[in-house]
């Protein structure tokens, strides 16, 4: 907290929404209310803005940028799932990545409105140049030196893996992510139904499990912070109190202090009812909740929210909104080199499939084996299987009792070496065969 | 394990009559399923008027040209004669429970015991149909159930609606991935 927290005698950043959905104007707005009154307030035209936040995922952003002309000494936070492919749309913007970093916001508004009050700058020049125009005849085209233009940019613009790995506020992943990616939350079109698991394209990789690097074969100490997630600080750490308390009281809980609300119902089914549609429910799980932003209350039903919501089994529930939080990382506290099971195959005909799920699971129903051991086993990224795991974890999934004999079993099979060039034995006898297994899997993956 | 290439590239549908095995294999299918259903002279007649008492089955075309069999077998029980030499050489099965059925959970138990061998040297995966009009059993009894059969690995299991196409091919995924984790898929 203490490297973002506000000067002393700085003034309330007054902030204008100036390009934002609508699901993030009201966790913005929710963050002001309850964390940042001290520091942002919420203006209600750009007039009185010091700063402004533009979504550059959202259509209709050089319109955006068109209105903030005649007002050179607002200062601009733009924010974007790749922030480096707007950069070069928008050379001089501050551009911070996707998810945003909740702790570290106010502190960058108030320095981009401090940056832009002090900078005299001619509007032509502040204004981003649309592709369609021709460029400021300084730039030569090719040029390696980026335009000067008298704009106090960051010592350091956030890049986006850097970002994405902090606590976050709000994220949309776009399903057919390009340039002309479409808005998050608020736009109707922005989640076709078939993308709470399935069709997962590699472009979206990065936003679903982030981009940690593999820890080493062999155990090490301390872990890195970075592969963990703190799931108190996300919605999946409500939804596990609402379960708890649920469970203890043997009556209905809800969260509330939400936009909607979700509740959790253990009798005579488990299972969780929202009003939150299916395309808000991973940016909000997705950003961070701090404990304060939301209570678990009892309720005697929960009907009045089943009756225009949606209801989900408590497990595929906890395994999305957890997969979501976990982007790639593992709940804190877990042993990475610590051989454990999954006891069922989740409902993957509902539940969000991160890469490699299948596979994943397919091995590790079978086998005990560590997160660490999985991913060498199969030849992926271990921040797949760290997916995989901590939505298990959730979802009840995981079993972590491991027989005395199993000991054998996982001890034989984990391998003495690294393990970077020894192929799984399933992918080597792959390798020795065209694989009539592999050529329907083809075939269903590319028709589905 | 007998080597794939010896194998006919079928694979098999199972389940108790009305569990959605046509439905499923006209979903998945190329072509429009060819059903060889038999006059429903019994109790099943009554029960539904298109059950398969007969067989049918569908076609998966590779894009090498190559052809994959999707087999029903016939739902009633005076059929299960077929279903050995229906299965000989597949790939797998695809088990349909319908959980409307009185019993679920016994015929769940019927049809792994009926289809033993076959799924000892191959791979089995569940889809539970009718859920949506039926809620109990849930997937955590069905779990329940298959520790108590002690089958290893541990089939995957889904909720599912046979008329969805996804649904339909995540089943026949999870068969894939069970049989061999490391498939290559792209
Ligand atoms: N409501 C509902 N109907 C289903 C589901 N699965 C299959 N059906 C329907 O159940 C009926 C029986 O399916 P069918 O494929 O003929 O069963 P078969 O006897 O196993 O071949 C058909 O009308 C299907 O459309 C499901 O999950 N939910
Ligand atoms: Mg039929």
């Amino acid at each position: 907290m203490s490297r973002h927290s506000i000067l002393p005698g700085q003034p309330v950043t007054a902030l204008f929404l100036l390009h934002v959905g609508s699901m993030d104007a009201r966790l913005i707005g929710l963050s002001v209310e309850r964390h940042w009154k001290h520091s942002v307030r919420l203006a209600s035209e750009l007039e009185s803005a010091r700063v402004v936040l533009v979504d550059c995922d959202r259509p209709g952003v050089e319109a955006a940028f068109e209105r903030l002309s005649p007002h050179p000494r607002i200062g601009v936070v733009c924010y974007a799932f790749h922030p480096k492919d707007h950069s070069q749309r928008f050379p001089n913007r501050v551009i911070l990545g996707k998810p945003l970093n909740l702790e570290a916001l106010p502190s960058i508004l108030a320095k981009a409105a401090h940056d832009s009050a002090r900078t005299i700058a001619a509007p032509s020049l502040r204004r981003a140049a649309p592709l369609t125009q021709p460029a400021p005849p300084t730039i030569q085209p090719g040029s390696e030196e980026p335009p000067r233009v008298p704009i106090v940019t960051p010592a350091s613009p956030v890049p986006a893996v850097v970002v994405a790995a902090a606590p976050i506020v709000q994220a949309e992943l776009q399903p057919q992510s390009g340039t002309t990616a479409a808005p998050p939350v608020s736009a109707p079109q922005a989640d076709p139904p078939g993308s709470l698991g399935h069709g997962v394209q590699t472009d979206d990789e990065r936003d679903l499990c982030g981009a940690l690097e593999d820890l080493p074969a062999h155990p090490v100490h301390p872990l890195p912070d970075k592969i963990f997630f703190n799931p108190d600080n996300y919605l999946i750490g409500h939804l596990q109190r609402a379960f708890d308390q649920a469970s203890s009281t043997g009556r209905p809980h809800l969260i509330a202090g939400l936009p909607r609300l979700i509740g959790v119902r253990l009798q005579p089914a488990s299972i969780c009812v929202t009003d939150f549609r299916d395309n808000q429910l991973r940016p909000l799980s997705m950003a961070q909740l701090p404990q304060t932003t939301a209570r678990i209350v009892s309720a005697s039903t929960l009907s009045h929210i089943s009756n225009h919501g949606t209801t989900w089994t408590t497990e595929d529930f906890f395994w999305n909104v957890a997969a979501w939080a976990a982007r790639g990382r593992l709940p804190e506290g877990t042993d990475p080199y610590q051989p454990v099971r999954l006891r069922a195959w989740p409902n993957f005909t509902k539940v969000f499939m991160s890469p490699h799920a299948l596979r994943i699971v397919a091995l590790w129903v079978r086998t005990w084996a560590s997160p660490i051991d999985v991913a060498a086993r199969l030849g992926i990224p271990q921040r797949y299987v760290f997916s995989v795991y901590a939505s298990a974890r959730f979802a009840g999934l995981i079993d972590a009792r491991k027989p005395r004999a199993a000991t054998v079993e996982a001890r034989t099979a984990t391998p003495t070496q690294p393990t970077t060039n020894a192929a799984p034995p399933a992918q080597q006898q792959q390798q020795q065969r065209p694989s009539i297994l592999s050529r329907i899997l083809r075939k269903l993956l590319n028709a589905v | 394990m007998r080597s794939e290439r010896a194998r006919h590239n079928k694979i098999i549908f199972s389940g108790t009559v009305g569990a959605g095995k046509s439905t499923a294999i006209a979903a998945l299918s190329d072509i429009p399923p060819v059903s060889t259903e038999a006059v429903a002279s019994d109790e099943t007649a009554k029960l539904k008027r298109t059950t398969t008492v007969a067989m049918d089955y569908g076609v998966l075309n590779l894009p090498d040209g190559e052809k994959v069999m999707l087999y029903g077998t016939p739902g009633q029980e005076r059929f299960s004669f077929m279903w050995d030499i229906l299965s000989e050489g597949g790939i797998g099965l695809v088990l349909l429970i319908n959980n409307a059925n009185p019993d679920p959970l016994a015929d769940l138990q019927g049809y792994l015991s009926a289809f033993k061998d076959f799924i000892s040297s191959t791979a089995v995966a569940i889809g539970v149909t009718h859920m949506d009009s039926s809620e109990t059993p849930n997937l955590e009894n069905y779990r329940a159930k298959l520790a108590e059969l002690g089958h290893h690995p541990i089939p995957a299991i889904f909720r599912v609606d046979a008329r969805s196409r996804d649904d339909v091919a995540m089943l026949v995924k999870a068969l894939l991935y069970t049989l061999n984790p490391g498939l290559i898929d792209a």
